[in-house]
């Protein structure tokens, strides 16, 4: 059953290469969103039953269990409410005539693509399948960023796939030496599952595995958008089109994070302590929240805003996951869910803005509340979300955080973290005031200033109406979630950190 | 073999240093091409010797991969590729080459430095292999950082590759057969799209030279 996640993506996959009528294209694209949902939710049933799912299939390739199925349906969400969007955002930049209608087969098969190269990474037992997966996700994508065709989208494009591949080449160096760790301790065949790696940690060569730990960081947190190697990642988050930066954000950073948890927690067990994989990931951690601070208090771009705080909240799941404690875990997954679900609701809301408003400026946006009146005041409230205010559930996170920090006696890291959230905060609602109450003068000389005014007023209106429904119905679960965990996810949370810290049995 | 594979692995670290010394983008995949053809000798012997003592013949699949992917297919590939886009020869170089030269060599003692501290690299063959394998690896890395034009970053990311395959061979006498395979598929896909990408971005911007593309900043 479960294995229709790998099988429904390829029937949609052939269904779509066809020559097909838009609306048809459409519905197709929706149907097989909701389908993995559907089998997504049928795993997660399977998962809080059996602790795994792993149906038989030639090979075993295929494994989950509660530490991917989370993310697992974090992707089919973002993917269902994305294709969701989608519908209304392609009509749209049809009618606006910046998308050829001929371009809609090829923009459908490479984000059903994505999906399915996201989904792999997430259900593969093999590391080394996982690698060829995340190495995958990059190439499916890499024609997205680079969709527009301009001279902007070609070099994001040109440095999202050369940072990324260069990036996951290391991570096939740390690949290699866990190979040799295993070899002699592992039968042939499995020396890189997961399970079998992480149930045989303590015999295998620490030597080999710290050396192996660094370059695995460096590979996969290079995907994860972890400073100093996130270069790539502001330009191509803020070049692709909007759905297509919310899956970006949303879904794909987690699948590197995913890579990075799995291996740090068979490092970890190896060496007996997170101290190693925690010096290195609470480092790289705080060097992006730090390095995204920086950028998101000077930033004119609101989507390359967006992506900056993408870098800041990896950076700070990666804090969590380098402290390796139960409660600092469970902060991790619980702030990667929620940066998900509000980062795809920001990324959605800022495609309509902008084929509203057709600029990317921050000063120059203006009078949003009244031009789009659902998508208008949903991104201000996702704008407030995202820079860690309470009720919604980031703030939920990123306080059991700083908790899980100092519940280790961590007071200078967190300190430090909390000044960093608090400059995070500040270029944020910085930003919020440009775009929703700037002075009318200002906005009226920004526009004036170079680019020719537009043809006709801003009439107020939703262009997207399928959008507007996306990012409401996220907006609600990031409401619900700040307040109240239902029980099954929590006990999937809970799950998973048994799982990655081998506590009762792993 | 180990004689062997000692003086074919020194050939693959020359050959990444006369990567690095190269002006022209047509001695680029020359070079690459001497190291594929190194990288697959490797292969095939390391093929032979498993079929000798086990009967498993998935290396010397893999060799037959290597020869007709990246000794013929890929450089076919980005000649033709180069024949399209550049119309005229350009400094591709950030340094001079001698600098860019002493820099790899320190590369390799730095590689050397790490590797010696794995405690479970015992013996002086695994070291050298490791250090001459791993040293391809960075050098490759070096290069891809040291050129401008989008070739050479092509050319870089392959001859990473290639370090980082014989690297696997060395360590644990290759990958599970399925990895290779499923890197290779990545591999190919890597370079036919950066092929499509090398083009778009001459229409773009008139010039492959990836200074040119520096619009995105902050």
């Amino acid at each position: 059953m479960e294995l229709l996640l790998w099988l429904v993506p390829i029937v949609a996959l052939a269904v779509l290469a066809l020559p097909l009528p838009r609306r048809v294209r459409h519905a197709v694209s929706l149907a097989e969103t909701l389908a993995t949902a559907a089998v997504a939710t049928f795993a997660t049933w399977t998962v809080l039953t059996q602790g795994t799912a792993a149906p038989a299939m030639p090979g075993n390739l295929f494994y989950l269990d509660a530490v991917s199925v989370i993310l697992l349906d974090l992707v089919a969400l973002v993917g269902l409410l994305t294709s969701l969007y989608t519908i209304g955002y392609v009509e749209e930049e049809i009618r606006r005539g910046s998308l050829d209608p001929k371009k809609v087969r090829a923009l459908y098969l490479l984000i059903h693509g994505f999906l399915f190269t996201m989904v792999l990474t997430l259900t593969l037992r093999n590391l080394g399948g996982v690698w060829i997966a995340i190495e995958a996700t990059t190439l499916a994508s890499v024609f997205l960023v680079g969709f527009h065709n301009g001279k902007a989208a070609l070099e994001a494009a040109w440095k999202y796939i050369i940072l990324c591949s260069v990036g996951i080449t290391l991570a096939m160096i740390g690949i290699v030496f866990l190979n040799s760790a295993a070899q002699g301790v592992l039968a042939e065949g499995t020396s890189l599952d997961w399970t079998a790696l992480f149930a045989r940690a303590d015999s295998l060569d620490g030597s080999y595995l710290k050396f192996a730990f660094i370059f695995l960081l460096i590979g996969f947190g290079t995907k994860a958008g972890l400073a100093p190697m996130h270069n790539w990642l502001p330009d191509a988050h803020s070049q692709a089109p909007s759905p297509v930066s919310a899956l970006l954000s949303g879904v794909l950073l987690n699948a590197a994070m995913y890579a990075i948890l799995r291996t740090a927690a068979i490092v970890n067990r190896n060496l007996g302590s997170s101290l190693y994989t925690g010096r290195l990931l609470v480092g790289l951690g705080v060097l992006s929240v730090a390095t995204a601070a920086v950028f998101l208090l000077t930033q004119k771009d609101y989507k390359r805003l967006l992506a900056y705080s993408s870098i800041e909240h990896m950076g700070l799941a990666a804090i969590g996951i380098g402290l390796f404690t139960p409660l600092s875990l469970f902060a991790a997954f619980y702030h990667m869910i929620n940066h998900s679900l509000t980062k795809s609701l920001l990324f959605l809301s800022s495609g309509t803005v902008l084929q509203k408003t057709g600029t990317r400026e921050i000063g120059r946006v203006g009078g949003l509340l009244k031009l789009l009146p659902v998508t208008g005041p949903v991104f201000l409230l996702g704008l407030v979300a995202i820079g860690g205010t309470p009720p919604f559930s980031l703030f939920a996170s990123e306080l059991a955080l700083l908790t899980s920090v100092f519940q280790q006696k961590l007071y200078v890291l967190g300190a430090g973290i909390a000044l960093l959230l608090a400059l995070v905060f500040a270029g944020i609602i910085q930003a919020l005031f440009r775009v929703f109450y700037p002075r009318p003068a200002a906005v009226a000389a920004a526009r004036a200033g170079t680019a020719p005014a537009p043809a006709a007023p801003l009439v107020p209106g939703e262009p997207n109406r399928f959008g507007a429904v996306a990012v409401v119905v996220l907006l609600a679960l990031i409401l619900v979630t700040g307040v109240f965990l239902p029980s099954w996810l929590t006990k999937l949370i809970d799950a998973a950190q048994t799982i990655l810290t081998g506590q009762g049995g792993g | 073999m180990e004689p062997f594979s000692v003086v074919l692995s020194a050939l693959l670290l020359l050959s990444a240093f006369v990567l690095m010394a190269s002006k022209r983008i047509h001695s680029y995949i020359g070079a690459f091409r001497v190291q594929a053809v190194l990288v697959a000798l490797n292969t095939g012997l390391l093929g032979l010797t498993t079929v000798a003592a086990t009967g498993r013949v998935d290396l010397l699949v893999v060799c037959a991969a290597i020869l007709a992917l990246k000794v013929w297919y890929i450089p076919r590939v980005l000649h033709r590729t180069y024949r399209a886009v550049e119309y005229r020869v350009e400094k591709d170089f950030l340094f001079n080459i001698p600098t860019l030269v002493l820099l790899s060599l320190s590369l390799v003692v730095v590689v050397f430095v790490a590797v010696s501290r794995i405690g479970a690299v015992q013996d002086g063959t695994t070291l050298v292999l490791l250090v001459d394998s791993l040293s391809t690896a960075l050098v490759g890395l070096f290069f891809l950082i040291s050129r401008k034009k989008a070739i050479g970053q092509i050319v870089g990311l392959l001859a990473i590759e290639n370090g980082l395959f014989v690297t696997a061979l060395y360590a644990s006498n290759g990958m599970p057969f399925i990895v290779d395979i499923g890197v290779f598929i990545d591999l190919v896909s890597a370079v036919l799209i950066l092929g499509v990408l090398v083009f778009r971005i001459e229409s773009a911007f008139e010039t492959t030279d990836t200074d040119a593309m520096s619009d995105l900043k902050g």
